[in-house]
């Protein structure tokens, strides 16, 4: 008995001797003098995999050997871990304390989909760590809070002003995913359309994981709009394009949310999508002429051989070099604060990407426009500049293509 | 004398684990208990439930629901009221899964699943549908449990009382009878035993341990929604009992340490962990289809020892005359 006693105390103290030792203090968590340690939970694996892979793998992490090769950050290296969630949020709260607690991340950087996201956002402010630049588009602020592209509420604020004031049209429908980023769709476009004294035309729902839309489109064919909203994924929206052709529309156009103005929804609709409108975040992947777009297939290129560029890939390489540019600002002492504050000193950043980039204490959003798009020879081709809301008026600048 | 000292080290090692393998402590005390849950009406009385996800669904937005509209009330009381609640609805599905037989049972549990999930989205009202819900920490008496290591406290000592509540049902008449009817529907009936009532309170039994295991989930994740609660999720229940062994509280609890524990540990290898997952899986079926705890007894038994604790011995010997053959 006494021996068991023993074995007891014994391990007991080695535990404690071993867990309660910690290293020298540092300056910061996840920082030291050579390197700074970023981390996020993300999709590697379920539905959003190739998203997260496109974006961890190829994108961040191109971005980070590139500028480690360089010589890093102010002379330290930008080291980025991540895990996979496969978009279950027990999974995301799992992986984000990890980063938090056991390897001790300096930030949360780049987790992707709301509803993983939204389950670590209470426990990421209790540890009061940063979550900068999450892959969603539901609004979410915070004071350690940076968002990357334009919302969904904002961007349909966008387009039904454009489609109203710009183009004239006047019978507004939708088709639109019945879950969170279909509804959000739905009501901010209700809302927007009822400050101008008007109404949804007509709108149908379908269900997540549905492919078949030939109710939905039938009974949306026989309401005569000008245009309607696709607010669906890849999959889906391919789909209501064929249903579309198949059922002989000429008069309505077909416009795709921003999520969805991605070139594997062109691929998928199998050449049926030509002359299909989108709202797209960003400059064509593959063709854009742009000097900083050409640096981002060249650097791809270089450290993936072979790999195609596409928006995921672009997202995590742009929003990567943001991360930098906030680290380079906040200096040689690096702290949390620090960075918070380097970040919101941001302002008119040009990238040669996106829209100039500027926050402030009360602004942490990245992206606040886009521009439309029209798909031909299975390119989307820009039809108009970067277009925002400015004080409820629409605002539109050169895209610099 | 090793049981107990291995005993309060377990309950002391939050004063020196982080907080992430406390947090992950947690994960491994409810996942045991959804994992008895199901190895209640899946091992012992051989039917096959998809749907378990759901049963943790509601246990968790009950908790989280009722723990927001009565802040007053105290964990305590909101647990085992989260467990009635889910345990009354396990009840209700019972009753026409009675009409049903084998692979027929896995589709109305799995149809369960889903439409638990559906549900949850739709009445977004009390829900909050995809938003997710923002569970409100535990109290009691003005304690309130919101840390892991604090959880700690609340988590493990509900799940080791539920563990021996669980040990003395398949002991005894009702345990018994679940195993019987398992064996031959028939042969039990002829025995005496009312196949409706014991079908039914299997189900309802699992969904009161499933519907606990999902308040406590709801304490330890802070925010949940219907993403949370996948088919994928059901099918990691079923195979926690799988690995563990089917008809065994040891195994269950084995099974969901070695699941949880191995998906924490392939999460940062996303290019192979289906890969060893799915491999694994196949293994423990061809190697071992009675689970490790199934695997455990056998070593004993080879070893020709009794061991300390003899318990755990009969009740793998009791349950396993044959494995899950007639299963």
């Amino acid at each position: 008995m006494s021996a068991n006693i023993k074995i007891v105390l014994i391990i007991l103290s080695i535990a404690l001797i071993t867990l309660s030792g910690g290293g020298p203090a540092r300056a910061e968590v996840g920082v030291t003098d050579k390197s700074i340690l970023t981390g996020c939970s993300n999709s590697f694996s379920g539905p959003l995999a190739f998203t997260g892979m496109e974006l961890v793998k190829y994108g961040i992490e191109i971005y980070f050997n590139e500028i480690n090769e360089r010589g890093g950050v102010n002379g330290r290296k930008l080291i980025h871990k991540s895990y996979d969630d496969g978009y279950d949020p027990t999974k995301a709260v799992a992986n984000t304390k990890r980063l938090v607690e056991e390897d001790k991340v300096f930030s949360i950087l780049s987790p992707q989909g709301t509803s993983p996201i939204f389950a670590t956002v209470d426990y990421l402010e209790q540890q009061k760590v940063p979550l900068i630049f999450p892959f969603q588009g539901s609004p979410l602020s915070g004071k350690l809070i940076f968002t990357t592209f334009t919302t969904y509420p904002r961007e349909t604020e966008i387009v039904v002003h454009w489609f109203v004031k710009t183009k004239g049209w006047k019978k507004i429908g939708m088709i639109y995913q019945d879950d969170k980023y279909g509804l959000t769709y739905r009501e901010t476009a209700v809302e927007t359309l009822k400050g101008m004294g008007m109404e949804l035309a007509a709108q149908e729902s379908v269900k997540r994981g549905a492919i078949d839309m030939s109710a939905q489109m039938a009974k949306l064919g026989q309401a005569d709009l000008d245009v309607l909203m696709v607010i669906l994924v890849p999959g889906p929206g391919a789909m209501a394009i064929k249903e579309s052709k198949k059922l002989g529309w000429t008069k309505t156009k077909l416009v795709s949310a921003g999520p969805l103005t991605d070139e594997k929804f062109i691929i998928l609709s199998g050449g049926e999508g030509e002359g299909v409108w989108g709202f797209s975040l960003w400059p064509d992947p593959v063709h854009s002429k742009k000097p900083a777009m050409v640096e981002y297939r060249k650097n791809l290129e270089k450290y993936a051989p072979g790999h195609v560029p596409n928006r995921y890939s672009l997202f995590g390489y742009f929003y990567g070099r943001l991360f930098a540019e906030g680290v380079k600002r906040a200096g040689k002492d690096l702290t949390r604060d620090q960075l918070i504050k380097a970040l919101e000193g941001i302002k008119n950043w040009e990238n040669g990407i996106i829209s100039p980039v500027t926050f402030s204490p009360t602004d942490h959003e990245a992206q606040k426009d886009g521009f439309m798009v029209e798909v031909r020879e299975n390119v989307f081709k820009p039809i108009s500049g970067w277009i925002s809301l400015e004080g409820g008026k629409l605002a539109e600048r050169p895209l610099g293509e | 004398m090793l049981l107990v000292g291995a005993g309060v080290l377990f309950f002391l090692s939050p004063l020196v684990l982080g907080r992430y393998m406390v947090f992950i402590l947690n994960l491994f005390a409810v996942y045991a208990l959804v994992s008895i849950g199901l190895n209640l009406v899946m091992g012992y009385t051989g039917q096959i439930s998809a749907g378990h996800a759901g049963f943790l669904a509601i246990g968790a937005y009950f908790t989280a629901i009722v723990g927001t509209k009565m802040g007053w009330m105290p964990a305590l009381l909101i647990l085992p009221l989260a467990g009635l609640f889910t345990g009354l609805i396990g009840f209700l599905l019972g009753i026409p899964i009675l009409r049903l037989k084998g692979f027929y049972i896995a589709m109305a549990t799995l149809a369960f699943g889903v439409v638990v999930g559906e549900i949850i989205l739709q009445w977004s009202g009390l829900t909050h549908g995809d938003d997710g819900f923002h569970v409100p920490r535990a109290a009691l008496a003005g304690f309130v449990f919101n840390s892991d290591k604090r959880l700690f406290y609340l988590v493990q000592p509900i799940t080791l009382g539920m563990v021996l509540v669980a040990r003395n049902i398949v002991r005894r008449r009702v345990g018994r009878a679940f195993i019987a009817i398992r064996q031959s529907e028939i042969a039990s009936q002829t025995m005496g035993i009312h196949l409706a009532k014991y079908k039914t309170s299997a189900f309802a039994v699992s969904a009161f341990y499933t519907g606990i295991a999902g308040g406590l989930f709801a304490f330890v994740i802070t925010h949940i929604s219907p993403d949370s609660f996948n088919l994928g999720v059901s099918i990691d229940f079923i195979a926690m009992i799988v690995i563990g062994g089917m008809g065994s509280i040891l195994g269950s609890i084995i099974g969901a340490v070695i699941l949880t524990g191995l998906q924490q540990l392939l999460t940062g290898l996303p290019e192979v962990q289906m890969l060893i997952f799915g491999v694994a899986l196949i293994l423990f079926m061809i190697f071992m289809p009675r689970g490790i705890s199934g695997m455990l007894f056998d070593l004993r038994e080879k070893l020709g020892k009794s061991g300390n604790g003899e318990g755990k011995g009969k009740e793998v010997n009791g349950t396993f005359p044959d494995g899950m053959k007639r299963g």
